[in-house]
């Protein structure tokens, strides 16, 4: 009989069908939303993920901002005045003016990291990226949106201490231009190093993990309270190969005009862990990996 | 002057050639994860202004296919164009052009529902959302939870609230993958009733679903995926025509002989009482024969028996859909096995 067993698509029966009675409406709005794409290109979209992601640590600002500030003037109070007595003075300057521009990155550092890779990674746990990855967005622009948010939280819990040590005593403002230079790039550098980890794990461990196991280790070890010329044997020179070295002594040259390693290669060195860190979270977005699969 | 003339008549003749063109165009789309082929060869169009129903059995590959469109997935062989646009090069303008709602329920811990509507039409550039926002929150009722954080919503607030937000920025192709997976009736109902209204407004439909219902209820064409393979696409009225079977009940004036019974052997024919009997038979018009329910009635008249009452149906798009899925699966299995009953219309 007539259509049994013809279980099969025919070429034009998945062709579209004749323009319905709605046809014209429907190409009046497709004609507008392309000309609406060609001329946003995503720019207000960008400033809008940058917004909710300023808006989101913000609100939790006692979390995001003030409990990591207060944190770190402990580590201050605890070292700077316990150890500050005995060493009184470290290459020159007080120990207490040494001690801040350390604890100014090891708060940064930790902050940016958690930003923008905690974000994302819940984003991920619970399904919203998806309204993320169907935006016009192009993959530079959620990096600026994330990053961007990021490096604001670690200047602000930066600033923040900063304040709070020159209120203490502490006098700390070298070169403007040098400061400025290392916070920016720093903050940069591991906002995009947590967006990478947050768009790679897969669960709350691996996003732990990095922080407790990689980066505490290597800003305690990266002269954030002493300087390593006063270490031992071997050490100084071991050390000379962690690059958060590089930018705790950039940032305290620029504070206070005492560095262990050169500033200039402190610099190359921030600035290429940047491009590096923007190329592998720029090339994670662009083809997919993990998110669009 | 020349080339401005030539500029304006290739414009022309552009939007002319588009007049004709589908606003979804699939070319032999295939996607694969490891050794599973979730979605194998799939070519489809779809025609601006069309509601379009995609069915089929859990894992057929629907959601699949939907990510391949929408940028969820973005490795896959094959060719996929939105207005013309390919979706993985011209993407910022296919995405614009589209707005999904994904069957997975998802919540945004940090926002308000109205906060997150806003924040979705911005991502798409959209200004002045929080009109949009509150007029689509009013629509879907939600506006009581306007301000509540949208981890709290129910299950089916959450579904109302992720059709929200895929139609924030006002798509031309919208994306509705189960749309009414733990919605109550009523809201189903509404939201019916409101992708009618979309489609007016110029909103062309694609949507996957398990209530076959919905599809029979909204849909002008009907695609039936299973294990990856479109195995059929057709206009809803004609689906129903070429594979949908008919029955009819005649219940007659006394017992029915021995002898008619032998003469409708040939006929699907089962008897469910003394003084009745049922035919089944296809939908469809075969000009090469006398149709069934003529050479039965003609049976019947010839051994002098009267009717006394005829009562008709017709299988459901359910059925059918089960039906072809079933031979899809087992093509040896021979005749259908149509189910007792059918479906009263
Ligand atoms: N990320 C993935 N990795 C591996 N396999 C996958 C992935 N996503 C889907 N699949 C497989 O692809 C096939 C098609 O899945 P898909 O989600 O498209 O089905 P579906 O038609 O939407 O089903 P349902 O009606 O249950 O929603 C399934 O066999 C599924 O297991
Ligand atoms: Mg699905």
């Amino acid at each position: 009989m007539c259509g049994e067993g013809v279980v099969k698509v025919d070429a034009p029966q998945t062709g579209a069908v004749a323009p319905g009675v709605h046809a014209d409406a429907a190409r009046c709005r497709v004609d507008a939303l392309v000309a609406r794409a060609r001329r946003e290109r995503g720019v207000y979209g960008c400033v809008i993920l940058f917004r909710r992601e300023l808006d989101r640590f913000l609100r939790y600002s006692a979390q995001t901002i003030v409990s990591p500030a207060l944190t770190t003037l402990l580590w201050f109070l605890v070292f700077g005045y316990s150890l500050g007595e005995r060493l009184q003075e470290i290459k020159g300057i007080p120990y207490v003016d040494f001690l801040v521009p350390g604890l100014v990155m090891m708060a940064l550092i930790i902050n940016t990291f958690l930003n923008s890779g905690f974000s994302f990674f819940i984003s991920k746990i619970h399904g919203t990226v998806v309204d993320l990855m169907v935006t016009p967005l192009t993959p530079l622009q959620i990096i600026a949106g994330y990053t961007g948010a990021s490096v604001v939280r670690g200047i602000a819990v930066g600033g923040v201490i900063w304040a709070v040590a020159i209120l203490m005593g502490a006098s700390t403002l070298h070169q403007v231009g040098i400061t400025v230079a290392f916070l920016l790039l720093t903050c940069m550098s591991f906002a995009l190093f947590g967006l990478i980890v947050g768009i790679l794990a897969r669960d709350f461990d691996h996003i732990n993990f990095i922080p407790n196991f990689l980066i505490m280790p290597f800003t305690f070890l990266g002269g954030v309270f002493y300087s390593i010329d006063m270490l031992p044997g071997p050490w100084d020179t071991v050390s000379r190969f962690n690059p958060i070295l590089y930018m705790v002594n950039g940032l305290r040259y620029g504070m206070t005009g005492v560095s262990d390693v050169p500033v200039g290669l402190g610099l190359a060195i921030v600035t290429v862990s940047v491009l590096l860190c923007l190329g592998i979270a720029w090339w994670l977005l662009a083809t997919g990996r993990k998110l669009r699969e | 002057m020349t080339l401005g003339f030539t500029l304006v008549g290739i414009e022309v003749g552009w939007a002319f050639v588009r007049k004709t063109e589908p606003l979804l165009s699939i070319e032999r789309l295939t996607k694969r994860y490891g050794d599973l082929v979730a979605v194998r060869d799939l070519s489809l169009e779809i025609a601006p202004g069309e509601i379009f129903a995609m069915l089929g059995p859990n894992g057929a590959g629907k959601t699949t296919l939907i990510g391949c469109v929408t940028g969820l997935i973005q490795h896959f062989d094959g060719t996929v164009r939105v207005a013309g646009y390919d979706v993985r090069r011209d993407y910022q303008v296919t995405r614009q052009v589209v707005g999904v709602v994904p069957q997975e329920l998802n919540f945004d811990a940090f926002c308000s529902t109205r906060q997150i509507l806003i924040y979705q039409g911005g991502y798409f550039g959209r200004r002045r959302a929080c009109e949009r926002a509150d007029e689509l929150l009013r629509i879907f009722g939600l506006s009581e939870k306007a301000s509540a954080n949208s981890r709290w919503l129910s299950g089916g607030m959450k579904r109302r609230l992720m059709i929200c937000k895929a139609l924030m920025h006002q798509p031309a192709l919208l994306f509705l993958d189960e749309p009414t997976a733990g919605v109550d009736v009523e809201l189903r109902d509404e939201l019916w009733a409101y992708v009618r209204r979309l489609r007016e407004e110029g909103v062309t439909v694609f949507l996957t679903t398990h209530y076959l219902e919905e599809a029979e209820q909204l849909a002008d064409r009907i695609g039936i995926l299973n294990q990856g393979r479109l195995i059929l696409v057709d206009r809803r009225d004609r689906l129903l025509n070429r594979f949908g079977t008919r029955w009819l009940t005649v219940t007659c004036d006394r017992k029915l002989p021995k002898p008619l019974k032998d003469r409708l052997a040939p006929f699907q024919v089962t008897f469910p009482g003394p003084d009745c009997l049922r035919v089944r038979y296809r939908g469809a018009r075969d000009p090469e024969r006398v149709p069934v329910v003529e050479q039965v009635l003609a049976a019947v008249r010839d051994a002098g028996m009267q009717v006394r009452s005829l009562e008709g149906g017709r299988s459901s798009l359910e059925e059918i859909f089960r039906n072809i899925v079933k031979r899809d699966n087992h093509p040896d299995a021979g005749a259908v096995v149509e189910p007792e009953g059918g479906y009263v219309r």
